[in-house]
């Protein structure tokens, strides 16, 4: 298996920068999930590492060998395209059993057949082999897409958007199924989405790229917790993190570059005795929680209630926040760290 | 018209259409059911169809069953039965007029498909220059056969044309008649024809590779296809449907070619290019035998169309 080293990569098209001086390492047998709205470079990055793009400046390294210079052909990598890329004058079976036929791979039909069937099962594709690639839905192709990739062994797997056009179910299971895979083969797979949910389940690691550039890169929950940005912070949790100018809250220290409050939903409390009153705008029962709309001085709030809170609209209430769960922004959007402000209050942040 | 409210000009011109129909034709219009106007709008080029290709077909199957000669209008036309059809299959020279066809078509097809398709995958390499390229392998595609006919003629003339030169520099075999030999006139044949349509295959190959989506060989290349693996699993399917299509356009071209054989060889020598065109050409219009000329024309209609038939629906099979 494989270690992947992006070192200063840059890539443009036209006037866009696609990627800019991004470094990343992926470890062997790692699962990193590249996580970022449309244009943040994520699927340039992907491609990068495939060889399908050729980097303006800086070097890719698998498995310790400098690939730059070297054909995608040559590079041992497996690609889910989100658009499926199947070959559509193909069968099922086919598409899956090209990969298997590469130069040097030797194996004779009936191992190629034994091999289909397997992936074909795993990905429940196996009642479809026979039909054309064109005549599947949206998700037959993505499972076949991902078969292609799986066929073989690559070092590497690269996955863009793998599950994006799957039902809620299939997505559910095959996200299992994705993990099970990575933990047996040992893989290294570098994932690319835009859906929280998938990389907070998925990675060992999430990066999040803004614009060409990795911002923050750290296991699920230290992205989650300790976000680098404002931006960062917006792209993980659902419903989003609360953004607030400070002061609106009563709180009892505040670093004082901070300019912006961040809580996250989770972490407002309400009907308090005392405290900042806000308006009940929206009650929306989810079965297991209550995502609550209010309104704080012409402000939206999102809150989270794990249980079933009979709260009315319209109604008024004092709400709080959970002590210590607050994250500080400065004015460039950076988080302040209220320890390293030096406010003795604080100490119990992060525990 | 601009002094009236925007809203009002969108509709106005079916409006005005509308108010300036007389009054009757708006109600006989109205009268029609949509099947009906279907039929009063297509039914000019229906008339025209019939009138100049239907019945002619059907008005030489007629007289292929008679001894009619159009250069004597006054004689009295007899009913001869299969007469003609049998005479016909019956004569040799007829079976070598349709080998020289044959021979024409498969070998000019061959040839083209080969260059044509060898041309368009350099062209869509797109190299500096190459749109100027594809203008410049265009032009024989747009001469009118008579003239390259003509002008071919002089660049085959064994003592003084430049292909006998160019043949003589790379193996000395003296002055080449190309049209006076039994054995190089179909060739010569061949050669112009190649010269002429290829661009055209090229074209037809071109419009197919540029309709494959680069993502077919990313996928490709990420399998770890070879060059040759690519042009075999996904450039050749995929320009299929074209190139058969530019076959069977050009095939049928070919099966009835005349034009350029006239201006060539006429036929000679001998009878070594008569194709089936010509000699029935011969048969109708310098023989006046419009009886038997028209069996002629009837077997090979008939050969073409099935011929085309089972091509169409290969051409199907092969676009799914």
């Amino acid at each position: 298996m494989a270690e992947i080293v992006l070192n200063a990569i840059s890539k443009s098209f036209g006037s866009t920068k696609a990627v800019a001086d991004l470094d990343l390492t992926v470890r062997n047998g790692e699962f990193v999930v590249l996580l970022g709205p449309t244009g943040a470079g994520k699927t340039t990055t992907l491609r990068l590492i495939a060889g399908l793009e050729k980097p303006e400046a800086g070097s890719v390294a698998i498995d310790g060998m400098d690939v730059t210079e070297t054909p995608t052909s040559a590079r041992n990598v497996a690609f889910v395209f989100q658009q499926y890329s199947l070959y559509p004058h193909y069968s099922v079976f086919e598409n899956l059993a090209f990969p298997l036929k590469a130069p040097g791979q030797n194996l004779t039909a009936a191992q190629i057949k034994t091999r289909v069937q397997e992936i074909a099962e795993l990905l429940r594709i196996d009642h479809k082999l026979e039909n054309s690639a064109t005549a599947l839905s949206g998700g037959e192709m993505q499972r076949v897409a991902i078969g292609r990739a799986l066929v073989r062994n690559p070092t590497v797997f690269l996955m863009d958007e793998p599950l994006s056009s799957l039902d809620a179910k299939l997505r559910e299971d095959l996200r299992v199924e994705l993990k099970r895979i990575q933990r047996d083969l040992g893989a290294t797979i570098v994932y690319v989405t835009h859906d929280q949910l998938e990389a907070m389940t998925l990675a060992d690691r999430i990066g999040v790229l803004d614009e060409g550039k990795l911002v923050q890169i750290g296991d699920p929950r230290e992205v989650y917790e300790t976000p680098a940005s404002v931006y960062v912070a917006q792209r993980l949790g659902s419903p989003q993190i609360n953004l607030l100018a400070v002061g609106m809250l009563e709180l009892p220290s505040v670093p004082p570059s901070a300019t912006t409050l961040g809580i996250r939903p989770e972490d407002i409390l309400l009907d308090r005795s005392e405290g900042a009153v806000a308006k009940v705008i929206n009650v929306e029962h989810l079965g297991v929680e209550t995502v609550i709309l209010l309104e704080l001085a012409g402000q939206h709030l999102h809150a989270l209630l794990g249980d079933a809170a009979s709260l009315e609209e319209g109604a008024e209430i004092a709400i709080g926040v959970r002590e210590g769960a607050v994250l500080f922004f400065d004015a460039d959007g950076k988080r302040v760290d209220p320890l390293k402000a030096g406010v003795s209050e604080e100490a119990v942040y992060g525990t | 018209m601009t002094d009236q409210p925007s809203g009002r000009s969108a509709d106005s011109l079916t409006d005005r259409v509308a108010r300036a129909t007389p009054g009757a034709v708006v109600q006989r219009v109205r009268g029609l059911s949509d099947t009906a106007i279907a039929w009063l709008f297509i039914s000019p080029t229906i008339l025209l169809l019939l009138a100049i290709n239907i019945f002619p077909l059907i008005w030489t199957v007629y007289l292929s069953f008679t001894n009619y000669r159009a250069n004597r209008p006054g004689r009295a036309i007899d009913w001869v039965g299969t007469r003609n059809y049998e005479r016909l299959l019956g004569n040799e020279d007829i079976w070598g007029y349709l080998q020289a066809t044959a021979h024409f078509v498969v070998w000019t097809m061959v040839i083209q498909v080969f260059i044509g398709l060898s041309l368009a995958l350099l062209i869509n390499r797109n190299f500096k220059g190459a749109s100027f390229w594809t203008t410049v392998i265009l032009i024989p595609m747009m001469l009118s056969p008579a003239v390259v006919g003509t002008f071919w003629t002089y660049l085959y003339q064994p003592q003084t044309g430049i292909f006998s030169y160019i043949i003589n520099l790379f193996v000395a075999v003296g002055p080449v008649d190309m049209i006076g030999s039994v054995d190089l006139a179909p060739w010569s044949i061949i050669i112009v024809d190649t010269w002429m349509w290829t661009p055209y295959i090229m074209l037809l190959c071109l419009a197919g590779l540029r309709s494959i989506p680069e993502y077919l060989y990313e996928a490709a290349e990420i399998d770890r296809a070879n060059t040759w693996q690519k042009f075999w699993y996904i450039t050749l399917p995929r320009i299929m449907p074209f190139l058969m299509l530019a076959v069977l356009f050009r095939g049928i071209e070919n099966f009835k070619m005349f034009d350029m054989v006239v201006e060539l060889t006429s036929g000679g020598p001998g009878s070594t290019t008569e194709v089936a065109s010509i000699n029935l050409k011969r048969e109708a219009f310098e023989k006046w035998r419009t009886g038997y000329s028209s069996a002629f024309a009837v077997i090979l209609f008939v050969t073409v169309f099935g011929l085309g038939n089972i091509y169409v629906k290969a051409l199907n099979k092969v676009k799914q």
